[in-house]
C-alpha cells in the first residue's frame, strides 16, 4: 500500500444521472381545500404543511401582528382541551406542530412518523378549526413578542433588517413595517380580535395541504378528508395582489448608530423581480450565486477571502408575491467599515458589466445540480410546495425552472441584473456611527442619515 | 422500532476507516470525514487553533488551489462546509454520484498533502476570517459569550472543554505557520480519521474509490490519546454573573452530565427534556404557562468524550419579573424532580419526541452519514444510528431519577446570568 503520494491523477467528473422533482399527485375536497402528495420512500417522518392564504396586509392597521399572534396561540388551547392537555397530546405521539406567518399567508407545520399520521392530522385540525384563544394564553404571547421586539432590536443583524425595510419601501405599505407587529400595534390584541380574525382568514377554499413522504400504505387524500373534510366558512375576500411600493426617497443610506460596536452590518439593496419575470427566475437564482453565494462570488472573493473583513456576506434576489428585493447583507469588522462599504457597493455597480461565461456556468451548475439533494427530504419538499401554493404555483414551476437554466447565459445574466441593478441602492449601517459615519460621507454616495438605534 | 440502515465498514492498511452506507433514493453520495481532533485537544496559549486550522483546510493543498475546494466541487452540484467542536472536526460535501470521485480525490489531497500550501499570507488572512466569526457570533451580540461562560464556568481550569471551540483573539494572533504544521503531522492523517460514504453506490464502489485515493496515505498521525479521567458533578454551585446592555434578563443554569454513549448519558438527556426541553416540560409549564415569571425556556444535553458532559437550561426572564425568583423556582423544581422521578407520560413524550427527531435528522442523507462517522469515530460504533432508538427505550423511568438525583440537583449547577442594566431584579 505504499505507492508514491499523488500517484492518482485527478479524476474527470461524469454527467448527472437524471432525476426529477417528486411527483405531485393532486386532489381537491368538496370545501375548496386543495391536497397535494409526494410520495418519497424512505423518509418515514411524514411533513404536512397547510398553507392559508391571508395577506398580512388583511391585518387591521392599529393591530399589525394579530396574524403572527394568532398563528403562535392556535394551539394554545381549542375547544375540547387546554394548551396543556394539548401539548401533552403532541408530544406523547411525537408531534411536531407549529405555525408562522409570511408576506402571503398562514403556514401550518407538522412532522410526524407516519404511524401516527392520523392523530397528528386530527389535532392539527383541532387548532386551526376550533382554537380557543384563552385570554391568559393571549396575554402571555402578547408579552412574549414585546420581549421579543426588544431582542430584535439588540441584535444588530435583525436591526439592520427592520431598518431596511422602513427605509425601502413606502411608509404606506404593510412590507414597511414589521410582519409580527409593533410594540403598540401589539398591546391592543384581545382574545375577541383573534377569533374574530381567524373566523374571517382562516378557511378552506384556496388553501392547500401539502403531505410529503413515505406514503406506502397510506390513503392520504381520505386521511385528509378525514381530518379537514368538514371544515368549511365562508370565502374570504379575494384581492388582487399588488406590488408593494419602494420609498420615493428610498435610495439613501442610513447609519443607525451602536456605539462600541467591533463589528459594521449593512443591509444594501434595490428592486428585485419575483418568480413570474419574464425572462425566467432562474437567472437571478445564477446571479445571486455569482454575486455573492459562495466563498468564491464576487463579493467574499474581496471582502473575505482577500480583504479578511468579513466571515461572509451574502447576496441573493429575495423574491416576494409581486416584485422583489436584491438584498446584500453582513456584517464587517468596525474599522473597516467606510472601505468595506466602498468595496461592496463598487463590486454590485460593477457587476452591471456582465459575468464570465466560467460564472455563469459554474452558477447554473450549482443550482441545477444541487437540485436532487436540496429536495431529498420530506420536509424541504413540502415547505416548497406550501410555499409556492400562496403564490397561486405549483412545483410544476420548480421543475419549469430547474428546466430553465438551461437557457441562461452570461448575455442572459447581464441583461437580467442591468433590468433591476440601477445603482440606486438603499443603504443600512448598525455600528459606531461616532467613528465611521464622517467617512461614509466621505464616500459621496448620497446623504447619511445618523439615527439612534 | 428496528431501523435498517445498510452499513459495510472496512479499514484500509494505513489505519483508515471507510465506512458505506447505500442508499440509492436520490443520485448523489454524501462523503464526510470525521478526524479525531477538536478544541480539548490544544494547549494553553493555543485556543481556537483546531478550528482555525481547519478554515486553511479550504486555502489550498499539493495539487488544489486555494479557493478551490470551494469553487470545484459547487460548480460540480456539491454543497460543502466543515465544522470544528470540542471533540472533532469534519469535513463533508454532498455531490452528485458522478462527481464523487473529484470530492475522494481532494479531499485525500488536502488530508495528505495540506501543508504544501500554507503559508503565512493565507494564516493570516484566515486568522483574519476566523476573528470576524467570533464577532459576528460573540463579541457583537447579546448574550454572544454565553456559552463561553458556562464552559469556563462548569469545567475546571486546564480541563479540555474548559475553553470553547472558538478560542481567543490573543491565542488567534500568537499562531504561526510552524503550529499549522505540527499540528497537520500529529493529528491528520488516515489512521485518526474516518471516512463515511452515504448514498448512491455500492459498498465495494464505495471501498475502492477510498482506496484509490486515500490507499496511498501513510500513517503518519500520533496515537490518539485515552480519555481524560471522569469528572464528578460539582460539589457546590458556581456564579457567573454579567450586568451587561442585553435586554432581557437570562439565566443559564448549566450541570456536568455523564460520558455520551452511556445509558447515563440517555437518562440524562431525558431528564433535561422532561425538566426544560418539552412543551409539557416541568419549568416550561411553570415559568411560563402557569406564573409566567419566564418568556422561554429551553433545555439541552450535548454528549462529549472525555469523562464528562454539559447540559444546561437557557431560561429568559419575564419582564419585571425576579431573576433570582426564577432561579428560586427552577432549582425547587429540580429538587421535586430528583425526588419523584419522571411519570409515565413524561417519559412516554421525552421518548416519542427524541424518536421522531432521530428519524426526521436521519431522513437527511447529510445527517445520516455525520451520525455514522461521529459514532465510528469517538465510539468505534458504525451501527449506532440503528441502535440507538432501541438502547434509548432501555432506559427506565428510575434511571432518569437516579441520574437527575446524582447530577442535576440545585447544588451542581454552574449558573451564568445575564442581567440588564437597570434591571427591576437588583
Amino acid at each position: 500500500m505504499t505507492q508514491l503520494e499523488s500517484a492518482v491523477d485527478r479524476p474527470e467528473v461524469s454527467a448527472p444521472e437524471p432525476w426529477s422533482f417528486p411527483e405531485a399527485h393532486r386532489a381537491g375536497l368538496a370545501n375548496g381545500l386543495g391536497v397535494v402528495s409526494y410520495d418519497i420512500p424512505g423518509q418515514y417522518v411524514i411533513s404536512v404543511r397547510l398553507a392559508v392564504p391571508m395577506p398580512l396586509d388583511r391585518e387591521p392597521r392599529e393591530q399589525e401582528g394579530i396574524a403572527t399572534i394568532m398563528a403562535r396561540t392556535l394551539d394554545e388551547g381549542t375547544a375540547r382541551h387546554t394548551a396543556e392537555e394539548f401539548a401533552e397530546l403532541l408530544e406523547r405521539k411525537g408531534i411536531a406542530l407549529g405555525a408562522g406567518v409570511s408576506e402571503s399567508g398562514l403556514i401550518v407545520d407538522l412532522d410526524v412518523a407516519k404511524g401516527h399520521l392520523r392523530e397528528a392530522l386530527d389535532l392539527l385540525s383541532q387548532a386551526v378549526r376550533e382554537p380557543a384563544f384563552p385570554a391568559n394564553e393571549v396575554s402571555r404571547h402578547v408579552k412574549t413578542r414585546l420581549a421579543e421586539i426588544d431582542q430584535e432590536r439588540a441584535q444588530p443583524g435583525q436591526r439592520a433588517a427592520l431598518e431596511f425595510i422602513s427605509t425601502y419601501f413606502d411608509a404606506a405599505e404593510r412590507a414597511s413595517r414589521p410582519s409580527a407587529g409593533t410594540r403598540s400595534t401589539v398591546s391592543t390584541i384581545t382574545p375577541q380580535d383573534l377569533a374574530a380574525f381567524h373566523i374571517a382568514n382562516v378557511l378552506p377554499t384556496g388553501a392547500t395541504v401539502a403531505v410529503a413522504g413515505d406514503l406506502s400504505d397510506l390513503d392520504v387524500v381520505a386521511e385528509v378528508e378525514r381530518a379537514l373534510g368538514s371544515w368549511s366558512g365562508a370565502a374570504a375576500e379575494v384581492v388582487e395582489p399588488r406590488e408593494a411600493a419602494r420609498a420615493a426617497d428610498a435610495a439613501r443610506i442610513v447609519f443607525l448608530d451602536r456605539p462600541d460596536s467591533v463589528q459594521t452590518e449593512f443591509y444594501i439593496g434595490c428592486p428585485g423581480p419575483d418568480r413570474r419575470v419574464e425572462g425566467g427566475w432562474a437567472a437571478y437564482q445564477v446571479l445571486g450565486f455569482a454575486v455573492g453565494g459562495s466563498p468564491n462570488a464576487r463579493v467574499d472573493a474581496v471582502l473575505r477571502e482577500d480583504k479578511g473583513f468579513t466571515y461572509g456576506i451574502r447576496s441573493g434576489f429575495r423574491p416576494r408575491r409581486l416584485g422583489g428585493v436584491f438584498l446584500t447583507s453582513g456584517s464587517v469588522r468596525a474599522d473597516s467599515t467606510v472601505e468595506a462599504l466602498r468595496l461592496l457597493l463598487e463590486i454590485l455597480d460593477k457587476a452591471r458589466e456582465g459575468f464570465t461565461e466560467e460564472e455563469t456556468q459554474a452558477g447554473v451548475d450549482f443550482i441545477g445540480k444541487t437540485a436532487p439533494g436540496r429536495y431529498a427530504t420530506a420536509d424541504t419538499v413540502a415547505d416548497e410546495a406550501a410555499g409556492l401554493s400562496l403564490e397561486d404555483l405549483t412545483t410544476e414551476f420548480t421543475t419549469a425552472n430547474l428546466h430553465g437554466l438551461a437557457d441562461v447565459n452570461a448575455e442572459a445574466l447581464a441583461e437580467a441584473y442591468g433590468r433591476y441593478v440601477t445603482g440606486e441602492w438603499t443603504v443600512v449601517i448598525v455600528g459606531d456611527a461616532s467613528l465611521y459615519a464622517e467617512g461614509v460621507r466621505g464616500l459621496g454616495r448620497g446623504e447619511v442619515a445618523i439615527l439612534p438605534t | 422500532m428496528p431501523l435498517d440502515y445498510q452499513i459495510a465498514e472496512r479499514a484500509l492498511a494505513n489505519g483508515l476507516r471507510v465506512i458505506v452506507s447505500e442508499d440509492h433514493s436520490v443520485p448523489i453520495v454524501t462523503v464526510n470525514l470525521w478526524v479525531n481532533v477538536g478544541s480539548r485537544h490544544e494547549v494553553e496559549g493555543r485556543t481556537g487553533f483546531a478550528h482555525l486550522f481547519e478554515h486553511l483546510m479550504f486555502q489550498g493543498s499539493r495539487n488544489v488551489a486555494s479557493g478551490e475546494h470551494f469553487s470545484a466541487l459547487m460548480a460540480a452540484g456539491g454543497r460543502l462546509n466543515a465544522t470544528t467542536w470540542f471533540d472533532r472536526t469534519n469535513y463533508f460535501e454532498t455531490v452528485p454520484r458522478g462527481a464523487m470521485d473529484l470530492a475522494l480525490w481532494m479531499e485525500a489531497d488536502r488530508h495528505g498533502h495540506l501543508l504544501d500550501a500554507v503559508n503565512q499570507q493565507n494564516l493570516d488572512n484566515q486568522r483574519d476570517v476566523v476573528k470576524e466569526e467570533k464577532r459576528q457570533r460573540y463579541d457583537n451580540m447579546p448574550y454572544g459569550n454565553a456559552l463561553i461562560d458556562i464552559y469556563a464556568a462548569i469545567f475546571p481550569k486546564d480541563h479540555p472543554y474548559h475553553h470553547a471551540t472558538i478560542g481567543s483573539m490573543e491565542d488567534l494572533d500568537a499562531a504561526s505557520v510552524q503550529d499549522v504544521h505540527e499540528f497537520f503531522r500529529r493529528y491528520y492523517g488516515p489512521n485518526n480519521t474516518v471516512l463515511t460514504l452515504v448514498g448512491d453506490l455500492t459498498p465495494d464502489e464505495g471501498f475502492a474509490s477510498a482506496e484509490r485515493y486515500f490507499g496511498s496515505l501513510p500513517a503518519t498521525a500520533d496515537a490518539s490519546r485515552g480519555p481524560v479521567e471522569p469528572l464528578a458533578p460539582l460539589s457546590e454551585p458556581q456564579r457567573d454573573e454579567h450586568i451587561e446592555d442585553v435586554p432581557s434578563d437570562r439565566l443559564h443554569v448549566a450541570f456536568r452530565l455523564p460520558v455520551d454513549d452511556t445509558p447515563e448519558f440517555f437518562a440524562a438527556s431525558l431528564a433535561m427534556d422532561i425538566i426544560g426541553g418539552l412543551a409539557t416540560s416541568r419549568l416550561y409549564q411553570r415559568l411560563v404557562r402557569r406564573e409566567q415569571i419566564a418568556n422561554s425556556v429551553s433545555a439541552i444535553a450535548m454528549g462529549f468524550v472525555d469523562g464528562v458532559s454539559l447540559g444546561f437550561l437557557g431560561i429568559d426572564v419575564a419582564d419585571g419579573c425576579s431573576a433570582d425568583a426564577v432561579e428560586a423556582a427552577a432549582c425547587e423544581e429540580l429538587v421535586r424532580f430528583a425526588a419523584e422521578g419522571p411519570n409515565e407520560i413524561e417519559m412516554e413524550s421525552a421518548m416519542a419526541q427524541t424518536e421522531r427527531g432521530w428519524l426526521s435528522s436521519l431522513a437527511s442523507q447529510e445527517e445520516r452519514a455525520d451520525h455514522i462517522c461521529h459514532h465510528a469515530t469517538l465510539q468505534g460504533d458504525s451501527g449506532y444510528i440503528n441502535t440507538f432508538l432501541d438502547r434509548l427505550g432501555e432506559v427506565a423511568a428510575a434511571q432518569v431519577q437516579q441520574v437527575a438525583a446524582r447530577w442535576l440537583m440545585p447544588e451542581s449547577r454552574a449558573v451564568v446570568a445575564y442581567l440588564k442594566q437597570d434591571g427591576d431584579t437588583q
